[in-house]
């Protein structure tokens, strides 16, 4: 045989005899690629530059590549590590046939390139062919039209291809190095190594169970949304901790402290599952909690996308409350009236119906707590916990919100809190104000509802709101807040009419009703932006729609890619085990196992080992759940049933491809364990 | 009443597709009285291994039958099959088979606590067995903390420990050295000298040297069988030597 051809030829071999092993790393490798490409693809598409708001997409998708590319990396050194374990008995025998290491190195060196090259031309064909489907589904959860017509992105090709030969090299450079350390006969004994026993570790145990607990406690107690954002991250780190630690310490304590109780163990169905478990968790815990984490990311991800798409509507309703809203800030007697007839006249002028007209007034402005006393608040200091925005409105103006109707003396107020708490009375400014009641929620509408410090919406009688207006300007002079008023429009049209109308109205409006004029108090107000300016619901909306859009794109993305993860560990972990269990399997089967029974055990202890990351998942989901919903209500999403609803069939989806993916890998698993 | 009784045993293998057939046993007949201690001899091929499976219930003959305690195995149905063998035999294995998940005392409590046994109990069995065997300071190391030896007792105790009919024993001194290996052949003598019936397949002479009956098997069938009769270790060596010596060379049978 040519010496030449041998290295390839070998190399080749060694992937077939191996395809158990080698078919699944394929797979992971193509899937990586094209999802990689697409990814990128979608990022430098001409056409995306064109969407309203094709600037959140270009950093989401941005991200995505990044993200992408980095969990390449870790699955694929992840599954290398397992064919890499399995094949070190093999790699020995070579040496001991009498190859040098540097031959190894070059059977190694055609088994990567072939897996590669394989990898990346798959990846890449399949990422050719899926991107334009791809491309459809944004547009269609984007709501913007795709360009007709199919096409090629070189630059995302080139960067692909780049990016993972690179990261198959650095496999190869790594395996080089593993087995260049290792010595033959290491090598060809790997398979035989005793097990020990796991020992108890108690303490770990303990800080596991207390990093948990105070991740959940957090994300149940957390109250206001803007601390939800920083607390949010140091409750994902302590949960993350807490599993690792009760996955790899937590389960064997508990496996040896039921090993311990001689009448719990010392029954048959009992016995063989507790001992096996031990070594099973001392084998697969970080794997499992991979798995754990991995799949409540995907909830996670997944069912809070879902519900800001799906919730959409309710979230523009609640942002725009109306088609067209023109906002005075401390308009002057009759300016509001001015602009009022000004908009029916132009209405009139251009015969637009309109549905509805609403003035509304509310006064907000920043307090800082001290107790029970609040005061105004001109530093700005970054301690979140004792500065809230107070959001006053009339009774009347509640009234016209909710429908209800509320009976206030001088100083009372009913109030609703995301953040303070409050007792009977309180001062503002000095004022002593007597909290009658609380209220269980506070419409908030408009720009007020995109606030992220938390906000205090308190109803008072419009003698008070003068009150109030007067104190708070006294408070802050200069830098006082103005009582608003917005006018809420309603009227007939399409999306692109109604923009049409709101540019016409606002500039017309701009040019009538502005100047100076003087205020109440004597002040001269220049009309300026920020004196008047307005919002149109149908000219904004493409740009929540596109924002939105693109989290979901990205979630639906990763979610897949975390799912296919959990795939492969799940599949790689069913190999192993079979092989481990095989022999102990025979064993049993000799001292007086019947087949059933040992069916039985095993398949409950892999139940367990297999439920176990997904029924914690759907815990820490369950936990998680408020605090997703306070960073929800930061995008306007309030709609907590239909949070509910996506997050219980996005688990539902999950769980049953979970459960088939279990299904066919033990499939695989009783395959070899009864062979 | 013979304890174990072997009748015109056959067991015929076929290849995949049933084109070629080997017979592993041809026709074996042979009967262990209560009590007894018998080597099954035989080089490699001669059937010895096929034909322990098959009184351990792990392989079913092609045809003729066996019987413990005038019982033929081949009538127990497949359920009660795991159980019948757990009740009535125990096993010594020549890669000791234990369990490396369970401690060297799990390991010999496995029998127990498959047929349901409390745990007082199995501590007041395990007693006695396990200081007979001298691995009592070791019950709590597990299998690869200890010598081949030790495991080996450690099987032997397992064994032991539900009562058995009869304990069926395939090359247990194969994988230990000398010394440990002549520990073992003494503990299976002092066993079988307390009523224990003990079949033992082994191809060392030294090994079968130790039994009360020495049964030849060659070419799936019983060519010869030795009693011990008065002799001592050594003559019994000498004589299993020559027999040996004399099935080699391709000798008729004779008695």
């Amino acid at each position: 045989m040519n010496k030449g051809s041998l290295y390839p030829k070998l190399a080749f071999q060694n992937i077939k005899n191996n395809r158990k092993f080698y078919i699944p790393y394929m797979l992971t490798g193509i899937i990586v690629v094209m999802m990689f490409y697409i990814i990128l693809f979608l990022a430098n598409h001409e056409g995306m530059g064109k969407v309203y708001g094709g600037r959140y997409l270009n950093e989401f998708l941005s991200l995505g590549t990044i993200i992408i590319a980095m969990f390449s990396v870790i699955f694929l050194f992840y599954t290398n590590s397992f064919l890499m374990k399995r094949r070190k008995k093999e790699l020995g025998l070579y040496i001991v046939l009498g190859m040098e290491k540097r031959h190894l190195a070059r059977v190694q060196l055609f088994e990567t390139l072939f897996v590669g090259l394989m990898s990346i031309a798959g990846g890449i064909a399949c990422g050719i062919l899926f991107s334009k489907l791809s491309m459809l589904i944004m547009g269609k959860i984007l709501r913007f039209e795709t360009p007709l017509g199919f096409s090629v992105s070189v630059l995302a090709l080139y960067v692909t291809a780049a990016v993972f030969f690179c990261i198959y090299l650095l496999i190869f450079i790594h395996n080089l190095i593993a087995v260049g350390k290792a010595k033959p006969i290491e090598l060809l004994q790997s398979g035989n190594v005793g097990e020990k026993e796991p020992k108890t570790k108690w303490v770990l145990t303990v800080i596991g169970t207390l990093c948990l607990l105070g991740g959940y406690a957090i994300a149940i107690l957390v109250k206001s949304p803007l601390s939800a954002i920083t607390l949010f991250f140091v409750a994902v780190i302590l949960v993350i901790i807490g599993t690792y630690m009760l996955f790899t310490t937590g389960s064997i304590t508990l496996l040896k402290s039921l090993k311990n109780n001689k009448n719990y163990y010392y029954q048959t169905r009992h016995f063989i599952s507790v001992s096996g478990m031990i070594y099973r968790m001392k084998q697969n815990a970080v794997g499992l909690a991979n798995i754990c984490i991995l799949s409540t990311m995907v909830l996670v991800m997944l069912s809070g996308t879902v519900a800001l798409n799906v919730g959409m509507e309710d979230i523009l309703n609640k942002r725009y409350p109306a088609d067209i809203i023109m906002t005075y800030n401390d308009p002057g007697d009759g300016v509001v009236d001015a602009a009022v007839e000004e908009i029916k006249a132009f209405a009139d002028e251009r015969n637009v119906e309109i549905e509805q007209l609403d003035v509304v007034t509310d006064l907000s402005f920043v307090v800082s707590k001290n107790g029970d006393e609040y005061t105004g608040e001109k530093t700005y200091s970054a301690d979140t916990s004792r500065i809230g925005i107070f959001d006053f409105v009339t009774t009347d103006e509640y009234e016209r919100r909710t429908g209800e109707k509320l009976e206030l003396g001088e100083n009372e107020v009913y109030l609703h809190s995301d953040g303070f708490d409050f007792g009977d009375s309180f001062t503002l400014f000095g004022q002593e104000l007597h909290v009658n009641g609380k209220l269980e929620s506070f419409p908030r509408e408009g720009e007020n509802s995109a606030m992220i410090l938390n906000v205090t919406g308190i109803v008072v009688s419009p003698e008070t709101f003068d009150k109030i207006c007067d104190l708070q300007r006294e408070a802050y002079g200069d830098d006082c807040s103005n009582i608003k008023s917005n006018i809420y429009l309603d009227i007939e049209g399409t999306d692109e009419q109604e923009s049409e109308i709101f540019q016409d109205m606002y500039k017309e409006l701009s040019e009538k009703v502005s100047g100076s004029y003087v205020t109440e108090d004597g002040r001269t107000v220049e009309l300026t932006f920020y004196s008047f300016y307005g919002e149109c619901r149908s000219e904004n909306s493409s740009e929540i729609y596109s924002m939105y859009g693109s989290f979901l794109f990205l979630g639906i993305f990763l979610g897949i890619l975390f799912i296919m993860a959990t795939i492969l560990i799940m599949y790689y972990k069913q190999l192993t085990e079979g092989y481990n269990d095989k022999e102990r399997f025979e064993i049993m089967q000799k001292v007086g196992l019947s087949r059933p029974e040992i069916r039985k055990s095993i398949h409950s202890q892999i139940l367990v080992v297999f439920f176990l990351p997904l029924l914690t998942a759907v815990l820490h989901m369950a936990f998680a759940f408020k605090i997703i919903t306070k960073l929800l209500a930061l995008l306007n999403l309030t709609n907590v049933t239909l949070f509910v609803i996506c997050t219980v069939c996005t688990i539902a989806v999950f769980a049953v491809i979970y459960g088939i993916v279990y299904a066919l890998t033990a499939r695989e698993y009783y395959k070899i364990v009864s062979q | 009443m013979a304890l174990l009784a072997v009748k015109n045993l056959k067991k015929t293998y076929s290849t995949r597709f049933g084109s070629v057939k080997v017979n592993a046993l041809t026709n074996v007949n042979f009967t262990v009285e209560s009590g007894e201690f018998i080597a099954i001899m035989g080089e490699s091929g001669s059937g010895k291994t096929t034909l322990l499976n098959i009184l351990a219930t792990l392989d079913k003959p092609t045809g003729g039958e066996v019987l413990l305690d005038d019982r033929s195995l081949l009538t127990i149905p497949e359920k009660q099959i795991a159980a019948f063998r757990r009740d009535n035999m125990g096993f010594v294995f020549q890669d000791f088979n234990l369990l490396d998940t369970f401690s060297l005392r799990d390991n010999i409590y496995l029998p127990l606590v498959l047929a349901g046994k409390k745990p007082a109990e199995m501590e007041n069995r395990i007693q006695p067995i396990t200081e007979r065997l001298g691995i009592t300071k070791i019950l709590d190391k597990f299998p690869y903390e200890v010598s081949g030896g030790q495991k080996q007792r450690a099987a032997v105790a397992r064994a032991l420990i539900t009562e058995p009919r009869i304990v069926l024993a395939d090359e247990p001194t194969g994988a230990l050295d000398s010394h440990s290996a002549d520990a073992l052949l003494e503990i299976f003598r002092d066993i079988n000298s307390t009523g224990q019936t003990i079949l033992m397949v082994t191809h060392s002479v030294k090994a079968a040297s130790m039994a009360g009956r020495v049964l030849f098997l060659r070419d799936g069938e019983i060519f010869h069988q030795l009693y011990r009769g008065e002799r001592s270790k050594e003559e019994m060596f000498a004589v299993i030597s020559d027999t040996l010596t004399t099935m080699a060379a391709g000798g008729d049978r004779d008695e």
